[in-house]
């Protein structure tokens, strides 16, 4: 049988981005040891990669929990994680994976190709998996050959599996050590177990109060080898502190209490950054904020709804000064949309900002719809967000040159989560961040109708469904960015959004953290982290 | 009647209490028009995933049973487990509320050494200089929010002159004191104005009073005459006063805990009730109302046993 | 009931306490809360007329400007003047302060007679729902009610209402139940005066002062509710210009733009202290006669 490697290719890539990375760097080594004091926004909920569905969670997931395959840096390829090699058959329908000798768990007990296989079915079963469960739901078995052989039999080609293979969700899990939990099932075994947990990954739990700090270890058995030859990771521990609210967090980074802060608000992006004890870095995020539009006839009092009309949508995208907008509320920092999906998604389409502001066309479209003198529309802000305000407070100005009137409807989280579920409104600010490296699942949500009624903004292509569809089995990468490409194209002209701007990272660390990381899709890498004495 | 049926008639009406407040609060997180699952599951939920949610938590059953199952839940101080940590309501109780105490009664001892040395100061020169620069003082700190008091503490004291952590606890008892420090000072200085005035009046009084002048009269030493008749007085108001207070005291810990990051059950109780977590919030209602009704009950106890006019 | 129960509720503490013994004059300082108070209201009434700026004009080339004769208390992140927000600002805690105490004051004062006068059954109800009431921590329940309604100024309103009015009955039901044992209401009765005018023409009247003492000093307690509020995000909404709202808004500068917190900071204890002193002054009054 003829096998194509694709772990091969992917890993000389890495190589070559490992290579230059070193030798950019500088010129001392990195140390060894301390404990690196993180603050977070929101604390994690359940640590099981399974499980796991929080923002809080999957950013740290693969810290605890390691992968076959490792998304590179750039997020468009995967590298050898705890499998070291990766043939893919050629009609796509069987992966076989080769482990990598000597691996264990944080408790010295290795890892089994068995281990491997529980973690994956339990991950993508029906009962046993959760939200993210979708991503492996291509894979029809998987059995295991000798000591090192993982092969997976697909029910159809799938051309993110390996992607899928690289995200916290097949986290690889200890079977023996999950059903040694206390618990009467599988489901309070798991429940148990995420309380304590023992991975694979290159950190381990060891103290986690609720909501006020969580602490993790080195993994002293972690296989990948640091430049001095030892093991990585380099810290002894890293202490996550739980900090919601953006100002303390700032003051305590600022006091030299905590060594990094997650969420800078951006209004300080440029303060903490011509600061000297800091290190502000805006890590490019595959993020997006704009707003949603509800595109059906009528809105849920029966009221006839003026964005029905895509001419209407237009309209109001063109009305949009993005720039102004990436000022008010991302102080400089963001960029505008190119496509409904972030532009580090891969085969996001991007020819410039879409909807570049201009006011006569705007005016133009609203006036052959019928709305020569404009109307009122009405927009779900999440009461007491800043940012919300802000961005909302900047569309009134822009819009009212065009005559339409928007209105701020403040609701508090669960309200307005309510109100979105079941499409009782009429427009509302909307941020997403995708958590694998492929288009599929913001297309999935956002365009695909089937899904949640594209984003509950009630809006349909056939054609969008029907090529979504197609590209979710098509194997051919070109022919696969042709169906996206033309989905692309299809969104923004019919525009049930308003494209407003993609956003980065924040965060700020002292000076002596160095080489921490967070890729695109907002996991926290701490693998190569170190402090500087 | 005897102390033990007292007591015992005492304790039926707390647990009463209790009952009517479990109602109140469940009746109330019944009525929130958001969805805890919708909270859980967010954006990505799909309407299947929704379901099943509310199915496993038992919000598809009728408020009736829901009820049921919280008071059965309550009676063996399980209280359930939050929707949105996954753990036992009563292990993050467990967890938190040893801080806020810690909070609250470090606030207290703060105000009360704030506002005793002050109101007999003011007292003893009443109308005069000082007695003035007390009372705008403590006016000046009556008026203002506990919130901005705290913001200002925190950026003059702890991230200005690094004297105090910027939020947060310590690891242990010993580093607690020095990390609450300032959130204590925060809570205390309202409470203390109070104090501070309520004090200074009693002391006035008292020291007018006839038994006073009589006693001075008879020769007895005036310092002798303080600590014998107004501080008994004094300690009899303060100690009212501060269980009148309790409640608002608690109120403060929702917005200091907030303000300087604290974990304890009133930063617990915010996040709760924007998570919609019923049970922590019903949980953590009910030990507040069972810990509110103890203090007034302790604040009955000692006025009895301060002022022997004052009976049960 | 406890002795901690019967004693006036909640902060009516501060109220009640005398003022100096001293030969009364109605003071300066009372006279000092009210002009401080005549001020706010002026704000309220006319801040077009006083406040320099628009209070939501956003200006991108004049962002968090430190005072100057321009902007005497600055800019903020927008560049919207501190000024004039805080003086539009005091409408809307003017109103808060109004708002929050009407109703209860009102209705808690019917309340509490009907409660008074009458007793029995009525008013072991009306003392259970007390003993539940202050057991749960008063801005716990006013912040839960408010997520139950969602956050904003009128939820707000009603939260405070539903809560509050008890205050105010207690304080008149102890009243009128003091004022009841006195010999003028015995003698009403004996001279055959219907219930309502014994109530109305005799007891409310006598009982009243006390409520408007504490009326005054609620009003101050609501603008720092509303205040904390605003700056949880539950009370008034931005862009409305509301001291703890505009507070909020400052936190992320307190470090390199005090004067967006200052102010109005120093505006919420400066009506707090109007309402305070003329809430003692009042209470003199109240205790001369």
């Amino acid at each position: 049988m003829k096998h194509r490697t694709i772990g091969l290719l992917s890993s000389a890539l890495a190589l070559a981005l490992a290579t230059s990375t070193f030798l950019t760097a500088p010129a001392h080594a990195a140390q060894r040891g301390g404990t690196l004091v993180f603050a977070r926004v929101a604390d994690n909920i359940f640590l099981d990669p399974a499980h796991t569905a929080q923002n809080a969670d999957i950013w740290i997931s693969l810290n605890l929990y390691d992968t076959l395959l490792i998304a590179t840096a750039d997020g468009k390829a995967t590298e050898p994680g705890l499998a070291t090699d990766t043939k893919v058959a050629p009609d796509g329908k069987t992966l076989t994976f080769t482990m990598r000798p000597n691996i264990k768990f944080a408790d010295g007990s290795p890892i089994l190709v068995s281990d491997v296989k529980w973690s994956l079915d339990r991950a993508r079963g029906k009962d046993t998996g959760d939200e993210f469960a979708f991503l492996l739901a291509s894979i029809d078995s998987i059995d295991t050959q000798g000591a090192d052989t993982v092969t997976l039999h697909m029910k159809h080609a799938d051309p993110t599996i390996l992607q899928a293979l690289a995200t916290f969700n097949a986290g690889i899990m200890s079977e023996k050590l999950v059903m040694a939990a206390p618990g009467a099932n599988l489901a309070e075994k798991s429940k148990a177990f995420a309380e304590h947990p023992i991975g694979s990954g290159p950190f381990v739990l060891t103290s986690w109060k609720r909501n006020a700090e969580l602490v993790m270890s080195r993994n002293p058995y972690y296989w990948k080898i640091a430049p001095d030859g030892k093991p990585l990771p380099y810290l002894d521990a890293v202490k996550f502190v739980n900090i919601p609210d953006d100002a303390t967090r700032v003051l305590k980074l600022k006091a030299g209490e905590v060594d990094a802060v997650e969420f800078v608000p951006y209004s300080r992006a440029a303060e903490l950054k011509a600061d000297p004890k800091l290190n502000m870095v805006l890590f490019p995020a595959a993020q997006i904020n704009y707003f949603a539009m509800n595109t059906r006839p009528t809105l849920k009092d029966g009221s006839k709804n003026p964005l029905n009309d895509v001419r209407v949508r237009q309209a109001l995208n063109y009305a949009t000064d993005k720039e102004a907008i990436i000022q008010v509320v991302s102080y400089g920092t963001g960029t505008p949309q190119q496509s409904f999906m972030p532009m580090s998604t891969p085969l996001a389409v991007g020819n410039g900002p879409l909807y570049p502001y201009d006011i006569t066309k705007a005016k133009k479209l609203l006036a052959d719809a019928g709305y020569p003198k404009g109307f009122e529309v009405t927009c779900m802000v999440l009461a007491g967000s800043a940012d919300d305000t802000a961005k909302v407070a900047s569309l009134q100005q822009m819009w009212a040159d065009v005559g339409v009137t928007l209105k701020a409807e403040q609701l508090e989280s669960a309200t307005r989560l309510a109100r979105y579920a079941a499409s009782d409104y009429q427009m509302r600010t909307g941020l997403w961040t995708n958590d694998i490296n492929d288009p599929n699942e913001i297309t999935s949500v956002i365009a695909y109708y089937p899904t949640r009624q594209s984003a509950r903004t009630g809006w349909q292509s056939k054609r969008v469904d029907e090529l979504f569809e197609m590209s979710q089995e098509e194997l051919d990468p070109a022919k696969r960015a042709a169906e996206y490409a033309e989905i692309q194209k299809i969104y923004a002209e019919a525009a049930p959004i308003i494209f407003t701007m993609e956003v980065p990272y924040p965060v700020a660390m002292l000076k002596k953290v160095k080489d921490f990381q967070q890729i695109p899709l907002g996991n926290n890498i701490f693998l190569n982290t170190y402090l500087d004495k | 009647m005897n102390i033990l049926a007292i007591l015992a008639r005492r304790l039926l009406h707390i647990a009463a209490t209790v009952v009517l407040v479990a109602l109140l609060i469940f009746v109330l997180m019944h009525f929130l028009p958001g969805d805890p699952v919708m909270m859980l599951l967010g954006d990505r939920a799909s309407d299947e995933q929704i379901a099943n949610m509310r199915h496993r938590l038992g919000f598809d059953r009728s408020v009736v049973e829901q009820f049921w199952e919280f008071l059965k839940m309550t009676a063996s101080l399980q209280f359930g487990e939050s929707v949105s940590m996954k753990v036992p309501v009563i292990s993050l109780i467990v967890d938190r509320l040893p801080i806020t105490l810690m909070l609250t009664s470090m606030a207290v001892v703060l105000a009360v050494l704030i506002a005793a040395p002050l109101a007999f100061i003011a007292a003893l020169r009443q109308g005069g200089i000082a007695d003035a620069i007390i009372r705008v003082i403590s006016q000046v700190s009556l008026s203002m929010p506990v919130f901005y008091i705290g913001l200002i503490l925190l950026i003059t004291l702890a991230a200005g002159l690094r004297w105090f952590p910027v939020g947060g606890i310590g690891e242990n008892f010993f580093q607690n004191l020095y990390y609450l420090f300032l959130p204590a000072l925060t809570l205390a200085l309202s409470l203390s104005a109070i104090l501070l005035r309520n004090l200074r009046e009693a002391l006035i009084e008292v020291l007018q009073a006839d038994y006073v002048s009589f006693a001075t009269a008879k020769g007895l030493m005036r310092h002798t005459v303080l600590g014998r008749h107004v501080l008994r007085n004094a300690w009899i108001s303060t100690i009212t006063l501060l269980g009148l207070h309790v409640g608002s005291l608690v109120g403060g810990a929702v917005i200091t805990e907030t303000v300087f990051a604290i974990p304890g059950v009133g930063r617990l109780m915010i996040d709760s009730i924007f998570a919609r977590d019923y049970a922590v919030v019903q949980g953590l209602t009910m030990i507040l109302a069972v810990m509110v009704s103890i203090v007034f009950l302790a604040v009955d106890a000692l006025q009895a046993l301060l002022d022997p006019r004052v009976s049960a | 009931m406890s002795a901690v129960q019967e004693v006036a509720p909640r902060e009516a503490a501060i109220a009640m306490a005398p003022g100096k013994r001293a030969p009364l004059k109605l003071g300066s300082s009372t006279l000092v809360g009210a002009v401080i108070l005549l001020l706010f209201i002026a704000c309220a009434a006319f801040p077009d007329a006083i406040a320099p700026y628009a209070p939501n004009k956003f200006d991108y080339r004049a962002t968090l400007r430190p005072p100057s004769w321009a902007h005497p208390f600055g800019t903020d992140n927008f560049g919207r003047d501190v000024l004039s927000r805080t003086i539009w600002a005091a409408r809307i805690d003017l109103q808060i302060a109004v708002f929050c105490t009407l109703f209860p004051a009102i209705f808690g004062t019917f309340v509490g007679c009907l409660i008074g006068y009458t007793g029995g059954a009525i008013d072991s109800v009306f003392r259970r729902i007390v003993d539940v009431v202050i057991t749960i921590p008063f801005l716990v329940l006013v912040i839960a009610i408010v997520a139950v309604l969602g956050p904003g100024l009128t939820n707000m309103y009603i939260a405070v209402s539903a809560v509050n009015w008890i205050v105010y009955a207690r304080l008149i039901r102890g009243e009128i139940i003091a004022q009841k044992r006195r010999d003028y209401a015995a003698a009403g009765q004996v001279m055959g005066y219907s219930a309502s005018r014994i109530l109305f023409r005799h007891l409310l009247p006598n009982a009243l002062s006390p409520i408007v003492v504490y009326w005054m000093t609620d009003m101050a307690l609501a603008i720092l509710l509303g205040s904390s509020l605003g700056y949880l995000g539950l009370g008034a909404q931005p862009p409305t210009s509301e001291w703890g709202v505009l507070i909020g808004d400052a936190k992320n500068f307190m470090t390199t733009a005090w004067w967006m917190s200052i102010f109005p900071g120093i505006a919420i204890v400066i009506a707090g202290t109007g309402f305070s002193l003329l809430g003692d002054g009042l209470a003199r009054l109240v205790r001369r006669r």
